[in-house]
């Protein structure tokens, strides 16, 4: 265990443990962005910036990510000034600039009272703020399907080449964690659209209930081992099949008995 | 044939030694990249094709080198002819004969092709008393411009690879990694971070393997030390790295070069090659049980992957990107295991340090800024090229006497150093001494040892936009403060050029400058506003000029200048026919006059007009 | 201590407390049909309530990629990580009991905890069907 200082309150934690976490459990709120449980930190957004500094540091302090940055002991850690209340607060006012219709982005600038940017804005600029949680969460899915491709302010995330990408499997577990809600996707009839790919759906076999992708049924099988009529029939079908199979065996029981 | 001990190097040095005795005339042909663009290729094919014909004194086919870089690039190509050092100047092909059948031949000195100053005109037979040359100092570059880059023995009878030997002969690694941290060096890569301290930290790390890197992408535009380094003294790199890995315990190394260096390439793989042949890389290094072996890894190119973590994510074949670390890469560097990442220039030191000791190196330069530094001087100066001098040298040593001061003796205004994030700094600043912390107290830094001198005729707001979209192009995009920011940035500072900014946003410039120093993820954006910051802080009047009076005061921002034909114009037409807008007209022998409308302020006639017959207003 | 929820059909008379109580601590407006058990009629007038059996080797444990779903090993449940999970209907897909399932007002998995080791339905079942009960280990 460990023993450091946040906010002037002594607390533990974990070796490794990184210091977002501590705070989180302390009940202390920093904005993030790119954070989440599921997936690498890699400190894009810059939002849960600390100021940190140590007795012997002579009066010296540092900004760090707080969601990447390891629980050190004798660590005196600062998470409200007002130099973090403007590097937050500029940051937001960066991204009201570049994603000016992200209601995500709107609500959180309010917080720090930004009703519209400081800096010119660019009207056609998307809602994508290159948080990296879609390429992350799919690089822990073993896919690795989509990157972050070209540089600066042109970088957008794509699939190799900028085409329909070879390896998406059609999860929408990108679509899904975007904060932004920036990754479209829709499913048609029995196909599933996204990133210019297309998906023939799951139907359930009794119902006709579409469930997910061929391809990540496939890939949940291969790689988990898991059954493949595990995948044959929806939810909803699979409970009554439960039921029909122990109704089943209650009545087998109750026969023998009599 | 492997040298598989000491004794056998020092017997091949003495055999190389004798066989070169043999060889009393060399005539050194720089192919650095400067002479090369003047076609210093050719000239070198036309002296093997005539000699290999002719048979003179003393001069054989092999008496014709090649080397990397000689330095004064503004004179290139350049012929040197030892052992007299005999400099001649912007030779062209059709010099050649002249020189063999003159010089070589009757001894006869070709006066037209020496150096004159262009300020005493005096003129100079000798290179080394060249002022250009002269208040150099030669510790990196020791070899560059004077050996062939492809012959291991040029490199060995000049006395390489006996740092090496000395090493392993009877010095333990940390004896090694004391006599580099007595030398006091710092990182030639731009931080400036003690070079023994990170050998220190990585020898003593206990998690296996450790490797040794070489950073040579320097990204920074018109930058060339690292470059002449690879191209002309490719085994000094070698020889820094194999003492490098001796020091902390390494067996495996890698060389990140950029694509666009492809002779470096070349050069450094094939001193890889013959380093491994004679058994100077690979297993048992010289016989002992050093095993240590080297590749090279070819970086795209990108300015970012010289951030330390970008280039080990880069060797490691991923996304060339920087990741945020508040693990030390020493620690947790490649394959997230024990890594020494040093500057090719860096490395390039370390084989002198050892042969002539920590003191030696110490007393040489400033207390804490040891030794020598490599810089590229470009710009408005007499005198470009590849300098190295001592630490501690004033700005107007390197300006004025290296330098030869500025083209056309228009006056000086401003001398930018360390790259793209690094500073300007004004003629006020000219007697400050070069060092690490100097130039860092004065809003610049070291970098990597940039240096482009500016004159009168300079817009220092123009030149913060210029830095700034290059940082713009080649921010990575991952983190908010730097693409966004310097994107916002660069648009501000773009507006301020087109005579459109604020005070306001002026304002709004500076403090959005702070979150990206402290909010950005790699030193590419904590630095990134310093070409703004280092203006602003020198050059506030003429942003004020910009901004409150829509003038450019250097004549250089298209949208606030005009150019008008004064009663000088003597009806030359000269102008008249560079005018690419066709925006000039007038008679022969008759005042020309600009239209205003059509003009598009390339400032090609006021260029080309030498009788000062253009203003700019 | 060790407790094993157990479901006795033959107690079960389908009057859906179980589904009710279970939504209600839940659910958006107590929505019945969103809740994690479902007493479900595999004959006419003969019911089986349909829960989560905290499987061993659970398919939805194996089929979540992101770490979501974990055994608590004091309650014995299998837990989701709201935290971790990105709803990419993996576990629902898997699980060949339909015991994971998508609230869609909620946006969220759904999937029987134990209540952290209270369970309301057995708390509420008027039949006692269902029982939380210890066992040894
Ligand atoms: C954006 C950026 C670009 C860099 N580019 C280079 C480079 O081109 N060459 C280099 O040697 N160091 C470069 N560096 C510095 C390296 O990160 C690192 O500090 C250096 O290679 C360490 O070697 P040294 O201690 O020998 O200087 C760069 C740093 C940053 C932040
Ligand atoms: S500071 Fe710039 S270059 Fe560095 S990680 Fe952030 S965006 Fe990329």
């Amino acid at each position: 265990m460990v023993k450091l200082q946040i906010n002037g309150k002594t607390v533990e934690a974990r070796e490794g443990e990184m210091l977002l976490a501590v705070m989180q459990r302390m009940g202390i709120e920093v904005p993030t962005q790119c954070h989440h449980e599921a997936i690498e930190p890699t400190g894009n957004c810059r939002l849960c910036m600390v100021e940190i500094t140590k007795k012997n540091w002579d009066g010296w302090k540092k900004c760090v990510t707080s969601c990447l940055y390891p629980v050190e002991e004798g660590l005196i850690v600062e998470t409200h000034n007002d130099k973090l209340f403007e590097i937050r607060k500029t940051i937001l006012d960066l991204q009201l600039a570049r994603s000016p219709h992200s209601d995500y982005v709107a609500k959180m600038a309010s917080e720090y009272g930004l009703e519209k940017s400081s800096y010119p804005v660019e009207p056609q600029g998307d809602d994508c703020i290159m948080c990296y949680a879609c390429t992350r969460i799919c690089d822990v899915l073993g896919k690795s399907a989509i990157a972050p491709t070209m540089r600066g302010h042109e970088k957008i995330v794509a699939g190799p080449f900028g085409e329909a990408p070879p390896d998406c499997i059609g999860c929408l577990s990108c679509a899904f964690i975007c904060p932004t809600d920036h990754i479209k996707w829709n499913d048609k009839g029995n196909t599933r659209t996204i990133w210019d790919k297309k998906f023939k759906l799951i139907k359930c076999k009794k119902c006709g209930k579409k469930t997910i992708t061929r391809e990540f049924a496939d890939y949940l099988i291969e790689k988990r081992e898991l059954p493949s009529e595990y995948f044959d029939t929806c939810d909803i079908c699979k409970r009554q099949e439960t039921a029909d199979t122990m109704g089943a065996l209650v009545v087998k029981a109750r026969e023998a008995t009599i | 044939m492997k040298i598989d001990s000491i004794a056998k190097l020092d017997k091949w040095r003495k055999e190389i030694q004798t066989k070169q005795k043999a060889i009393k005339t060399k005539i050194l042909i720089c192919l650095g990249p400067g002479c090369l663009a003047g076609g210093s290729d050719k000239i070198l094919k036309e002296f093997q094709t005539i000699l290999k014909k002719k048979k003179i004194k003393d001069v054989l086919v092999e008496s014709v080198k090649k080397t990397g870089c000689h330095g004064f690039c503004a004179r290139g190509p350049m012929v040197i002819i030892e052992p007299l050092g005999i400099f001649y100047s912007k030779v062209k092909k059709v010099h050649v004969k002249d020189i063999i059948e003159k010089t070589l031949q009757k001894g006869e000195i070709i006066e037209k092709l020496l150096y004159k100053d262009p300020d005493t005109d005096k003129i100079y037979k000798e290179w080394r008393k060249i002022p250009f040359y002269a208040r150099q100092q030669k510790i990196a570059l020791r070899n560059v411009g004077q050996i062939d880059p492809d012959e291991i023995t040029d490199y060995i009878v000049n006395g390489g690879y006996s740092a090496l030997a000395k090493i392993l002969k009877g010095m333990k690694p940390d004896e090694v990694i004391d006599q580099v941290s007595k030398s006091g060096l710092r990182g030639r890569g731009g931080a400036g971070f003690s070079t023994g301290r990170k050998w220190v930290t990585c020898a003593k790390a206990e998690e296996n393997p450790h490797y040794v890197l070489c950073n040579g992408d320097e990204g920074d535009p018109g930058a060339f030390m690292d470059r002449c380094i690879m191209e002309g003294d490719p085994h000094t790199v070698l020889e820094g790295m194999i003492i490098c890995a001796y020091a902390v315990g390494s067996q495996e190394g890698y060389i990140y070069v950029r694509e666009e260096y492809p002779l470096a390439v070349v050069n450094l793989q094939k001193a890889i090659d013959d380093a491994r042949k004679f058994g100077l890389l690979g297993d048992n290094i010289l016989g002992t049980d050093l095993c240590f072996d080297l590749k090279i890894s070819k970086g795209g190119g990108a300015f970012v992957c010289g951030e330390s973590s970008a280039l080990m994510r880069s060797v490691a074949g991923e996304i060339g990107e920087p990741r945020a670390k508040y693990v030390r890469s020493v620690l947790k560097g490649l394959h997230d295991k024990p890594t020494v990442l040093n500057n090719v220039e860096t490395f390039a030191n370390i084989p002198v340090i050892i042969e002539k000791g920590a003191d030696w190196f110490a007393a040489i330069g400033t207390k804490k800024s040891t030794g020598t530094k490599a810089f590229s001087l470009a710009g408005k100066i007499k005198n470009t090229g590849l300098i190295e001098v001592p630490m501690g040298i004033k700005l107007k040593e390197i300006i004025y006497d290296i330098g030869g001061g500025i083209n056309d003796n228009r006056k000086f205004k401003a001398v930018q150093t360390g790259g793209p994030s690094g500073g300007c700094l004004p003629a006020d600043k000219l007697d400050l001494e070069v060092d690490f912390d100097t130039l860092a107290d004065n809003g610049s830094m070291m970098g990597s040892g940039g240096m482009v001198v500016m004159d009168d005729r300079t817009c220092m707001v123009d030149v913060s936009r210029y830095f700034l979209n290059f940082l713009v192009e080649e921010s990575c995009g991952k983190c908010v403060p730097c693409r966004e920011g310097l994107f916002q940035l660069h648009k501000l500072n773009e507006k301020i050029c087109e005579g459109k900014g604020t005070e306001d946003e002026l304002k709004l410039m500076e403090n959005l400058s702070k979150t990206i120093i402290s909010g950005s993820l790699c030193g590419l954006g904590q630095s990134g506003p310093n070409p703004f910051l280092s203006t602003i802080m020198y050059f506030r009047d003429e942003y004020e000029a910009h901004v409150k009076k829509q003038e450019c005061p250097g004549g250089v921002c298209k949208k606030l200048i005009t150019y008008k034909i004064n009663d000088d114009c003597n009806g030359c037409m000269a102008c008249l026919s560079v005018c690419a807008a066709s925006a000039i007209t007038g008679k022969k022998k008759e005042q020309h006059t600009i239209d205003e409308v059509k003009c598009d302020r390339c400032g090609a006639c006021y260029a080309v007009c030498n009788i000062n017959a253009i203003d700019i207003i | 201590m060790k407790y094993c929820f157990q479901v006795i059909p033959e107690l079960c008379t389908g009057c859906r407390t179980c589904e009710l109580a279970c939504a209600f601590k839940y659910a958006k407006d107590g929505k019945p049909g969103r809740s994690r058990i479902y007493p479900l009629a595999h004959a006419k007038d003969q019911y089986v309530p349909v829960v989560c059996f905290q499987c061993d080797d659970a398919a939805c444990v194996r089929a979540c990629m992101f770490d979501a779903l974990r055994r608590n090993d004091e309650t014995g449940a299998v837990e989701l990580d709201k935290e971790r999970c990105v709803k990419c209907e993996a576990c629902v897909a898997a699980c060949p009991f339909g015991c994971a399932l998508t609230d869609t007002d909620q946006n969220e998995i759904v999937k029987c905890d134990l209540c952290q080791g209270d369970p309301v339905c057995a708390r509420f079942c008027p039949e006692a069907a269902l029982k939380y009960v210890e066992i040894e280990d």
